[in-house]
């Protein structure tokens, strides 16, 4: 038997516009929390904590970060396809030797200055960690 | 109204599925024995799992940095030679691992190199080339049959040094930390999780997505690039290479890995070597395991040159991979580790598989 539909409850053109609000606001959370694709990514740390994360891929002309931390001063150089230390007070020199770092799980470290410049994001290709 | 209300829920319970991404991830980055420490971990007990990794590896470095003037191995290098030292079980432990590593590759790994390496400065950072007949001198004590350990009781042994030798555990100090993290993860009831002490690697189940962990093996003559990738779950990798520490003198270059036999920076024809094995199964908290053996074993095959570690990775002896780096330009993978092993396309490197029986 047809089941009949009573005035008061049969669809309206204002119920539509509900459904679609709560279905877009629902695509547009989805894709906020689970869209993938940042972009290479560089975080710098410092003493372990993180002070700085730039979006790599949204830069069109590369920047010079200058960072100091326990007695020396270094200055990074972040650009679309990675960073690499130019300059450095510490004595041995091993982060500005490291050269560029381009893939993510890449860092590079400063021991004495305990900053580190870690890449992540970016292409499929990238490592979860180097091995030393 | 009725439709407004029910618009505001349906919205309320579509928030509610942000939630499912959630993946418990905790992580951090400290400095310890001389170089940075990265972990991270998933799951509830993540967090305390982490915490509890800083303060165990910084305690490891208090109790066996030959640096820090109360650490264990300090009173052994100070009195040892003189008369017994006590020291802990833990410390006598790995001692032990360290006599039973040097037996089997018959010396290519031996902690009593610990003088050699101060004459050239890697202890201080003050390179320089020792003399010889300050070498000859030197490599008289190099000798790790002359480390005894007795005495063991439940509580602590006794260590005796014969006169003028001195130990160094910075090449096993790393790998065994990482299997004192592994102990930690386990406790915590951590089923994946990642950590990077200096480089040793230790990697937990998998990533949360279920893909193994990828873990690059760096070009020796190339920085920033890599000869290839390794793909890894529950197991420690380690690498020791000459071009992670070296200085140059006169046109020479000279590395950190000595050669016990004559003093020098080892010249083998490897470039690197990266050992790989399982996580331990019987994950008994503050013994040496593979994570040890790793570390140990990489210096070791460095020392020892292609031949004789294919040699002695044949004899099965005990159970790792490898992959070797030379100076003519290969890179050799045992073959339990090839098909974990991605090439680097436009490496410039020939790839070859080291087989159990050999061509």
């Amino acid at each position: 038997m047809p089941m009949k539909q009573s005035p008061a409850l049969r669809p309206k053109p204002a119920d539509a516009l509900v459904v679609l609000a709560v279905i877009l606001l629902a695509c547009a959370m989805v894709a906020a929390v689970w869209g993938g694709g940042r972009g290479l990514t560089a975080t710098v740390s410092v003493n372990g904590q993180v002070t700085e994360t730039v979006d790599l891929s949204r830069l069109s002309d590369p920047v010079v970060r200058e960072l100091s931390a326990n007695g020396y001063t270094l200055h990074v150089r972040l650009f679309s396809g990675g960073a690499e230390v130019v300059d450095s007070t510490c004595p041995n020199q091993d982060c500005v030797h490291t050269g560029h770092i381009t893939q993510a799980g890449q860092s590079i470290v400063c021991l004495p200055a305990r900053i580190s410049v870690t890449l992540s994001g970016g292409a499929e290709n990238g490592v979860d960690a180097v091995l030393g | 109204m009725k439709r407004f209300l029910a618009a505001v829920f349906c919205m309320a319970l579509f928030c509610s599925l942000t939630g499912c991404k959630s993946t418990g991830e905790s992580s951090a980055e400290f400095y310890a024995m001389d170089t940075t420490m990265n972990v991270t971990a998933y799951g509830t007990g993540a967090k305390s799992a982490v915490s509890e990794t800083q303060a165990e590896v910084d305690r490891l470095e208090a109790l066996l940095s030959r640096t820090r003037s109360d650490s264990e191995v300090s009173a052994i290098n100070s009195g040892a030679a003189d008369a017994p030292v006590a020291v802990s079980i833990e410390t006598a432990g790995l001692l032990n691992a360290a006599w039973s590593y040097s037996h089997t590759t018959n010396g290519a790994f031996d902690i009593t190199i610990a003088p050699v390496v101060s004459a050239w400065g890697f202890t201080t950072d003050h390179y320089q080339v020792p003399t010889q007949p300050a070498l000859d001198a030197l490599l008289n004590a190099v000798d790790y049959t002359g480390v005894l350990v007795e005495g063991i009781s439940s509580s602590s042994a006794r260590v005796t040094l014969r006169k003028g030798q001195a130990v160094d555990l910075g090449g096993i100090a790393k790998g065994y930390a990482s299997d004192c993290v592994e102990a930690i993860l386990s406790e915590n009831g951590v089923e994946r999780a990642m950590a990077s002490l200096g480089g040793n690697i230790y990697v937990r189940g998998t990533k949360p997505d279920g893909s193994a962990w990828r873990v690059g093996v760096q070009d020796p003559d190339r920085s920033g690039g890599f000869v290839g990738v390794l793909s890894l779950s529950d197991a420690f990798a380690v690498t020791s290479g000459g071009y992670q520490r070296y200085f140059e003198q006169d046109g020479k270059r000279y590395h950190h890995i000595i050669d016990p036999a004559t003093g020098y920076p080892a010249e083998s024809g490897l470039t690197s070597v990266t050992i790989v094995a399982d996580g331990n199964k019987t994950e008994t908290p503050n013994t040496p395991g593979n994570g040890t053996m790793c570390d140990a074993f990489s210096t070791a095959m460095f020392v020892m040159g292609e031949e004789k570690a294919a040699e002695f990775w044949r004899s099965g002896a005990y159970n790792f991979q490898m992959v070797l780096v030379t100076e003519d330009g290969r890179v050799l993978v045992t073959d339990g580790l090839a098909d974990k092993f991605e090439q680097e396309d436009g490496s410039g490197y020939a790839y070859e598989t080291i087989s159990r029986t050999p061509s």
